[in-house]
């Protein structure tokens, strides 16, 4: 058996028993093979539940949000920068909450991905993550090449495939206001129904939304059911964050999130006539 | 193409004095823009452009120039918003004149009366907007 959830789990039980926390959020194995399952484990025995492995792929910091008992959390490289930034945004108290940091069982990894192991944690279980890609945004840039009538044609093309199950939003964790603006009805925003303008309003706003915020997990994509294609539009502002403010998300604790401040000398690309009168 | 309607976002302390100067001023510009007044540019919600492009074919925010915010900094933090909406849009095929922003101060009637003309020409130089796809008219 596998050195590193052998030690996820010792830690768990050890965490539960000494009465340290109340609740250990990991993964256990699903119905289908290769789809591990969140799980949520309360008794120290049933700590032997718990898989670490190419299945785990799913967002856990999404759970504690709304987690009221002193939590375990196991924790790879996504997951902790979301924690990173819940911690920046003062959803989470730190000391609420014990973080168990694991190398990243997925060993092809999530391309573009260069932060396998946790950037933050109590407990680090030692042992090697599989090799990260390099991002070099490839895809952003080869679709920004293409010409603005057949982006536009395959941006709708993609919208017009959600059904609005918000299963994309509910995954994601960096969307936890309590009131979405999707729900508001005074004013409503955007309908409820499907239509195409309410379904790209909708899509365009979330990808601002978690502008600056959002750590490439793939989670929302890998929630939606009609695979519409949402991480283009969440890594086009992943790299415009990065290049206008040098910014990437969660992975420090105490660093100010773009949107949240600014420079005098911010760039201003978006002005008319590049700003000249 | 018919007439285009244009929607502009215009701050309360520079922009909108800025518009108010043209009107006294009586300088020319066209008549397609439906002005509405926010308190500061860092009011503007990117909802408040998406929205408006629901029923219009272009939308202009202008605010204060940096330094001159009447909230100090709310069109510091308005900037970088618009930064990243702008190059969202420009990403999923929106033309890049449909949507402008300018800084445009309360001394500018002038840059004002301008840039409504520029928006407005722009946005008839360009293919009929499909208002996101959407049905409304008018
Ligand atoms: S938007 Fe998607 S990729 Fe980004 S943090 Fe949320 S779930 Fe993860
Ligand atoms: S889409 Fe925006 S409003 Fe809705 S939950 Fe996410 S962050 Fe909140
Ligand atoms: S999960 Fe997919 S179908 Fe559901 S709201 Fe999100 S994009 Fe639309």
């Amino acid at each position: 058996m596998d050195k590193i959830i052998l030690e996820i789990r010792d830690k768990a039980q050890e965490l539960l028993e000494t009465g340290q926390v109340e609740v250990v959020i990991g993964f256990t194995a699903g119905t289908l093979p290769g789809k591990s399952t969140p799980c949520f484990i309360t008794r120290g025995e049933d700590c032997e539940l718990l898989v670490w492995d190419e299945g785990c792929k799913n967002n856990l910091a999404n759970y504690l949000v709304k987690e009221k008992r002193k939590a375990a959390i196991i924790v790879k490289g996504c997951d902790s920068r979301s924690l990173v930034n819940l911690l920046t945004e003062n959803q989470l108290s730190r000391d609420r909450v014990v973080i168990l940091g694991a190398p990243c069982p997925l060993t092809e990894g999530c391309e573009g991905c260069q932060i396998k192991s946790p950037v933050i944690y109590d407990y680090l279980v030692s042992g090697k993550a599989g090799k990260t890609g390099e991002d070099d945004f490839h895809d952003v840039k080869t679709f920004a090449r293409l010409s603005p009538q057949e982006r536009k044609e395959y941006f709708y093309k993609e919208v017009s495939k959600c059904i609005r199950c918000y299963a994309c939003r509910n995954a994601c964790p960096a969307c936890y206001c309590r009131e979405c603006f999707v729900e508001n009805n005074l004013p409503q925003w955007v309908g409820k129904s499907t239509q195409l303008a309410d379904n790209l309003i909708f899509h365009l706003t979330r990808a601002l939304h978690v502008a600056g915020r959002c750590v490439d997990c793939g989670a929302c994509q890998r929630a939606c059911p009609m695979g519409v294609d949402l991480r283009i539009l969440n890594r086009k502002m992943l790299l415009e964050v990065k290049e206008l403010y040098q910014f990437e998300a969660g992975l420090k604790e105490e660093q100010e999130l773009p949107l949240n401040t600014y420079d005098p000398g911010d760039p201003e690309p978006f002005l008319a006539g590049g700003g000249e009168a | 193409m018919k007439e285009p309607k244009i929607v502009a976002f215009l701050c309360n302390w520079c922009s909108y004095a800025g518009a108010d100067l043209a009107g006294v001023s009586r300088l020319q510009y066209p008549p397609n823009v439906r002005i509405v007044r926010v308190p500061c540019s860092g009011r503007v919600d990117p909802l408040f452009i998406l929205t408006a492009l629901k029923h219009a074919d272009g939308v202009l925010t202008a605010g204060c120039h940096p330094g001159d915010c009447h909230y100090t900094s709310g069109n510091l933090v308005a900037r970088r918003k618009f930064a990243l909406l702008k190059s969202l849009l420009d990403f999923v095929g929106v033309e890049k004149e449909r949507v402008q922003f300018d800084w445009i101060s309360a001394a500018e009637g002038n840059r004002f009366a301008a840039r409504i003309k520029d928006v407005t020409e722009d946005v008839k130089g360009l293919e009929p907007w499909e208002r996101w796809g959407g049905r409304q008219n008018g």
